[in-house]
This record gives C-alpha cells, structure tokens and sequence, in this order.
C-alpha cells in the first residue's frame, strides 16, 4: 500500500485448509511480486473484476441447511418475518447442494453422520462457504462423548462459527455480515477452472484469455 | 396390586423365580438367566396377558458402591474411569430389566436377570415379543450383552467400525474414535454392480431394501 499500489489478496478463505481434503494447496498459495506495467495493470483490473464478484457474491448467497437437530427451529425463526435472513441476501434455501454456495451446519454433527456431511460438501459447487451454526457444529457443545464429533471442522472446513445454544437470530445475522464481509475481500476470478498440462504450454493465447485464465 | 403376577410367577416357576419383591409400586420378580425365555413366553400366552413389551434395561453395576479408582470423568482419553486390571469388579455386574406391561389387566411387572461380567450372555426374547428384536440389538451396542438366539444381533445405533460397548462404565469417558468412510451402498439410479437399481433392473420396480415386486400386482 505503501506505494500506491492495490494489495493483492491472497487466494484464501475459499480454499480449503485441510490438507486431507486439499493436499498441497498452502504452499502454493503465494503473493505474486508486480514487475512489469502490463502485469501491473492487470492486476488492478483483476481486483476490480474479484470486487464485483465479491460483491454479486457475497450479496447472493444461496444456503443449504444442514438441519440435524434442534437449532433448526432457530433456523427457521431467522428465515421467517421478524428477522428475515433474506434482507441481506441470503434469500433462498436450496434443498440440494449443487445449487448451494453456502452450507449451514444447523445442529449435532455426530461420527455415523460426517460422510454425509462431507459428501454434501464435496457436492457444493466452487466458490463455497460454510457457516457452523450453534456450538454443536462448532465445538461440539456440551455433547462432549463418545458419538459427536468436537466440531464440523474436523470434517469439512469452516469460514463462520455462530455460538449460542441455539444461536439469537441476531447472531446468525451478524455471523452472515461477517461471512459477507469475508467473502468480499476474497479474491475471485472469472474463470477458476484447473486448466490442462497442454493448455498451460501454449503460449500462442490472446491478452484476454491470458486474463481470464489467471 | 400386580403382586398376583408375581405370585403366579411363583407357583409356576418355582425353580425359576429366586426372589421378588416391589420397589416404589413397581413389582420386580429376579428371575434365572436360563428360563427367561419360557417365562415371557407364560406371561404373553398365559392367563396374565403381558402383550405389551416396554422396554429391556440394562444397568452395568460396576461402580454402584465402589469409589472411582484412577481417571475420573475427566482425566485423560484413555483412562477408564474404572480400572478393571486393578479391581476386579462387582458381581454380579449387569442388570436386565425387562418390563412388561398387560394393556388389558393395566399392570405391569419387571423381570430381573441378573449377569456375571465373565458370562454376559442371556437368551433371547425376540421369539416372544417382536419389539425385542431392536431392544436386545441396542443392548448389545451400548452395553455388550450377548443374547443367544437373536437372529440379527449387529450395532444399531453406532457404527460398525465402532471399538467398545459406550456405556459400559469402564468405557473412557473422553475416548474419542477416527472419523470413519462412507458406507457403501448401490447407486440407485445408474450405478453398476449387484443390488436393487443395478444393471437392467428398471428404477419402477426398485425398492429400497425389499424385493423386487411387479407395481402392478402389488396391494
């Protein structure tokens, strides 16, 4: 910042942390160093183009709630009326995880239920995030035995934890800003897909698709 | 009240019955391991008419009267909270309740089988009452309790990986167990291999866990 220049956001947050799920991914997460104009300038229309997804994205979040237990009725408390989830965004449930971009862990993860959940997660289309929602999903609670597993982040990874026993609505509205927040300041780019061994070897590409296929 | 239970229970299994008595209004007669069997069979059969199976119980015993040696509840993962190679345990340990209750007489009664912790084994009462069936599957995965005869006797709350019977009182209290995979199960939809909805099975006549049935024969 101190030269003027737009920091350049590392590409965190939306990939995993676990190296079970993602091994590798955090040694090559690292900051680009800005040599030339043409670079420079690149990257300031990049972080234009992350901010405005950042914005679309953050503002149009689809969940899938992951009911399992009683926090489901605060649930649907913070969707109904009185505090409607939907003033921020977070407009529509969808009931399956290919059309989801957030997934609410809503009540007690136990062992015999995490393949579940991880293979709904796995299920979720990137970009994806994951709010824990209650301290069952966050810590486990107060369900410190044998059968519940001591947070869903041993299985899947978290960006939220929302406490509370249930949660206020007002919590989880506040867990949605800061999720918001999050997922604002991200990086994002218009085109993500893993390319190819042959694609990355041609070099003949045009200024576009070089920008696009950052 | 239900003592007329007991006392019939007495005058037909004399050898059975090794004592009774009633306990907050509650009639419990302790009965011998080997003839449970045929005594659920006289009080569903018989005159007393105990259709109604409630539920079996199980308590483990093994820290009733004894103070807490090494661990406590919240030591360490590993620690049992009762350490069976240093104290050998009380006798005997388990306790099974089966309480039986006649929907038409509008009474009950609990019968007691008493188990030693070297022999935890018990016939089984699913021939009697079909309600046994998930009762005695229940008591085997939370306590460990063998019941001979039982025609499916698997886990039916934890899972298979599962090590242990969870509410056993050497159990650790912390212990916790890895994370285990996904069962595996035929796709219902495409998948290949053996199964309802494999291959050229059409998905009209695919029934989760039940046979194939024509759906226009079928009422």
């Amino acid at each position: 910042m101190a030269d003027g220049r737009l920091p350049i956001l590392r590409p965190e947050g939306n990939v995993p942390e676990s190296p079970r799920l993602h091994p590798g991914a955090g040694e090559e997460a690292a900051v680009p160093v800005l040599l030339t104009r043409r670079e420079d300038a690149t990257s300031w229309f990049e972080s234009k183009v992350s901010g405005a997804l950042g914005w679309a994205r953050a503002n149009s979040l689809f969940q899938y709630p992951f009911v399992t237990a009683c926090c489901g009725m605060e649930y649907m408390s913070v969707m109904c009326g009185r505090y409607d989830l939907a003033r921020f965004g977070a407009e529509f449930p969808r009931f399956t995880p290919r059309q989801a971009d957030l997934l609410m862990i809503v009540g007690t993860i136990n062992v015999k239920q995490s393949p579940v959940l991880l293979r709904v997660y796995e299920q979720m289309c990137e970009p994806k995030w994951v709010m824990a929602f209650g301290v069952c999903a966050s810590s486990g609670g107060f369900y410190d035995n044998y059968a519940t597993v001591q947070g869903a982040d041993r299985v899947i990874p978290v960006d939220v934890y929302v406490p509370g026993c249930p949660p206020r609505p007002e919590q989880v509205l506040d867990g949605l800003k800061i999720l918001q927040e999050k997922i604002q300041t991200q990086r994002h780019v218009l085109h993500s897909v893993e390319r190819s061994p042959e694609m990355r070897e041609d070099k003949k590409r045009s200024f576009l698709g070089k920008l696009l296929a950052k | 009240m239900a003592q007329a239970l007991v006392d019939l229970l007495r005058d037909n299994f004399k050898e059975a019955v090794l004592s009774s008595h009633s306990h907050r209004g509650d009639e419990v007669a302790v009965v011998r391991r080997e003839s449970v069997q045929e005594i659920c069979r006289f009080l569903k059969d018989g005159e007393a008419r105990m259709q109604l199976l409630r539920y079996i119980a199980c308590v483990d015993l093994l820290t009733y009267d004894t103070e807490m040696t090494g661990g406590g509840a919240l030591a360490s993962n590993e620690v049992p909270a009762y350490d069976l190679a240093k104290k050998a345990p009380r006798e005997p340990r388990f306790q099974l309740g089966y309480n039986v209750y006649s929907v038409v007489r509008k009474q009950s009664v609990r019968l007691r089988v008493e188990l030693r912790s070297d022999d935890v084994k018990v016939p089984t009462v699913t021939s009697v009452w079909r309600t046994a069936d998930w009762w005695e599957r229940y008591l085997f995965d939370m306590f460990g309790i063998d019941f001979i005869g039982h025609p499916n006797l698997k886990r039916i709350l934890m899972y298979p990986e599962f090590q242990g019977h969870p509410l056993r009182k050497d159990y650790p209290t912390r212990k916790r167990q890895p994370l285990v995979a996904e069962l595996e199960f035929p796709d219902l939809i495409r998948g290949p291999g053996p199964g309802p909805g494999g291959a050229g099975v059409p998905m009209s006549q695919t029934h989760v866990g039940r046979k194939n049935v024509d759906p226009t024969t079928y009422d």
